[in-house]
């Protein structure tokens, strides 16, 4: 299969192209975004596991690696996700009808007493365009909503942001929640003043200084 | 011995000092308490007096309810909350969400500083304060931080990139506002007033959140008027950003700044040897004493060294603080004991 329209995604996606109208990137004015090019590429009959994995995957891996080498900052980065949405909302069809699968489903949110919540939006955003199910919880998200979810979806991995000092000290009592419930259930941290001996203190399976961290580590846990 | 005016302003300039100019911050309403009955106070300013602190913050009295803050000066959150420094999250979806034609700037029903600023009440207030202090006015005048609510930040910073001609007609306007707003106080407190403290976060922890380019032709020209505008008044500017912001520290410079603050030292490039390498002399600093772990978790003994370090690297040039001017109540009061004590000892 001729995999042109698969490369021009991908760079949609990676330079925030959205669609025609949109204006962003000056260079690309004009020209389909990656919402118009999913639906030709799908009607063209491209499998959408192409589109998802050789173009919004692995652009938005090549966006996150940017991001983190302070490349590209927070708005390029919204940008990008936002492309990335508009392709993946053509693919909805395809993960109901389990044509294409997700490789699981995160829940994540910021813990309770806590407001910042741009970095957690943007780990949503990058665990999405990784090929996940993501349950954002929003901000100051108490213990007992972490446990309500994750009992809507059992085989979740569950993400806590933490912005201040004095709020990554409320992890322990979401995780030690969790463990009650779901001994076997997964948890990853992050946020400004965390650390991976701290996420160790508290009993989190892993730690992620970025989103790009945070998506390697649950794509190791999905292989 | 010098006054604490002499020594602040020594240090900005770079100039001999007999001990480090301090600036204990803005204690959290829940972390006073334990200050207070650490250091057997009962106010604020009985604790500055006890630790000879040199810096004394004065607050815009800005009438505008609930928050009466001027750091809350515009209603742009479309959902009800209080709009306290405190709940107000900069995310929420804001007026201009919608709106795309610059022309439609003025929908929005800009609020005039005059009718909320207590002309007296600001005078009497500065007034008040010994004049050997170096007296500095809590303006903030974020106006990144305000355009970022404007829209909601995370469309604001998107703004930015695909309409730049709106993302500029709205800082404009929040920049006019605290130029007026600001005005009006340096009027009041003419006299009274040595340093103003201004200044926006731009960065996070690992980088800054916005690409330095964008920051150049949107945000700084509207700082370099408010630079301009309190040094027209003779005031020293103190900028704030917390974060990693290394890469936009001599642009910093070169729009006139005296001191930046908070200097957070666990940020990516921002730790003291860096900073002393790179814009040693350049520019002066305030902060640089670590509240993300060091205040927090380490010992009071460990606290001393780091001061004793930061004393060594800037025997001036450096006016020191805790990296985030909010003291939280996680930092024990013996921690800022010892980071006062190490100043003279
Ligand atoms: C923007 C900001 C705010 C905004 C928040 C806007 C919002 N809606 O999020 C506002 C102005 C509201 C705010 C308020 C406060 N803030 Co604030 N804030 C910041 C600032 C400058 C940047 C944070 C940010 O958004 N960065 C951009 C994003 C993209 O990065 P990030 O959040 O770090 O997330 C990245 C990673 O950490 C990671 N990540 C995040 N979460 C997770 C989770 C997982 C599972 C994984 C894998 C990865 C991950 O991915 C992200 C992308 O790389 C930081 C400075 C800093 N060093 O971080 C201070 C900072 C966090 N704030 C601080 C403080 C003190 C406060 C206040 C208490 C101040 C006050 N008294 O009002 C309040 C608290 C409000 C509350 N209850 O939460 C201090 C905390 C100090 C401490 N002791 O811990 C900081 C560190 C500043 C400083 N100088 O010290 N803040």
């Amino acid at each position: 299969m001729n995999t042109q329209l698969i490369e021009q995604i991908f760079t949609c996606v990676e330079f925030g192209k959205i669609n025609e109208a949109s204006p962003y990137p000056a260079t690309m004015k004009g020209q389909p975004g990656s919402d118009e090019l999913t639906k030709l590429a799908l009607e063209q009959g491209y499998d959408p596991n192409v589109i998802l994995y050789d173009a919004l995957i692995a652009s938005m891996n090549k966006v996150g690696q940017k991001f983190s080498e302070n490349k590209i900052f927070v708005p390029q980065m919204l940008l990008s996700a936002k492309s990335m949405s508009a392709a993946m909302a053509h693919l909805k069809p395809y993960f109901s009808s389990g044509a294409v699968k997700r490789k699981g489903t995160f829940i994540v949110g910021t813990v309770f007493g806590d407001l910042h919540d741009i970095g957690k939006n943007l780990l949503s955003m990058m665990v999405e365009g990784a090929g996940w199910e993501v349950v954002d919880l929003g901000v100051d998200v108490k213990t007992e909503k972490f446990i309500e979810t994750l009992k809507l979806y059992p085989d979740a991995v569950v993400g806590i942001s933490a912005l201040l000092t004095t709020t990554m000290v409320n992890i322990p009592q979401v995780i030690t929640a969790i463990r009650e419930v779901s001994p076997a259930t997964k948890v990853i941290v992050g946020g400004a003043p965390l650390s991976a001996d701290f996420a160790k203190s508290v009993g989190a399976d892993g730690y992620g200084r970025d989103p790009q961290e945070g998506v390697q580590w649950l794509d190791k846990l999905a292989s | 011995m010098m006054t604490h005016k002499e020594r602040f302003l020594a240090t900005l300039a770079n100039a001999p000092v007999d001990r480090p100019a301090s600036w204990l911050g803005l204690p959290v309403p829940a972390a006073q308490q334990g200050l207070f009955s650490h250091f057997g106070v009962n106010s604020i300013d009985a604790l500055k007096l006890l630790l000879d602190d040199d810096i004394y913050p004065l607050e815009v009295p800005y009438h505008y309810p609930p928050s009466n803050h001027i750091a809350c000066a515009f209603k742009f959150a479309k959902v009800n909350h209080d709009d306290t420094p405190d709940e107000r999250t900069l995310t929420a979806p804001g007026f201009f969400e919608d709106y795309e034609d610059p022309a439609d700037v003025d929908k929005f029903d800009w609020p005039d500083p005059a009718r909320y600023i207590d002309r007296n009440e600001a005078a009497a207030m500065a007034k008040a304060i010994d004049e050997k202090y170096a007296r500095m006015g809590v303006m903030w005048s974020a106006h990144f931080q305000d355009a970022c609510s404007a829209f909601g930040m995370e469309k604001a910073l998107m703004v930015m990139l695909m309409n730049p001609e709106m993302f500029t007609a709205v800082i404009d306007k929040i920049t006019a506002f605290y130029l007026r707003a600001n005005e009006i106080y340096y009027e009041a407190t003419r006299g009274y007033l040595d340093a103003v403290l201004i200044g926006n976060d731009f960065g996070s922890q690992n980088g800054l959140m916005v690409d330095p380019d964008s920051l150049r032709t949107m945000v700084f020209p509207g700082t370099k008027l408010l630079v301009d505008q309190a040094k027209s008044y003779g005031l020293k500017v103190i900028h704030h950003s917390c974060g990693s912001i290394y890469p936009i520290i001599d642009d910093l410079i070169e729009l006139g700044v005296d001191a930046i603050h908070p200097i957070q030292a666990l940020a990516k490039d921002m730790d003291a040897p860096t900073l002393k390498a790179a814009f040693g002399g350049k520019t002066a600093f305030c902060g640089g004493v670590d509240a993300q772990h060091l205040l927090v978790h380490g010992t009071p003994q460990q606290v001393e060294d780091k001061v004793h370090e930061l004393k060594e690297l800037f025997p001036t040039g450096l006016i020191i603080s805790p990296s985030h001017e909010a003291i939280l109540p996680d930092i024990p009061p013996a921690n800022v004991q010892a980071l006062f004590n190490a100043l003279t000892i």
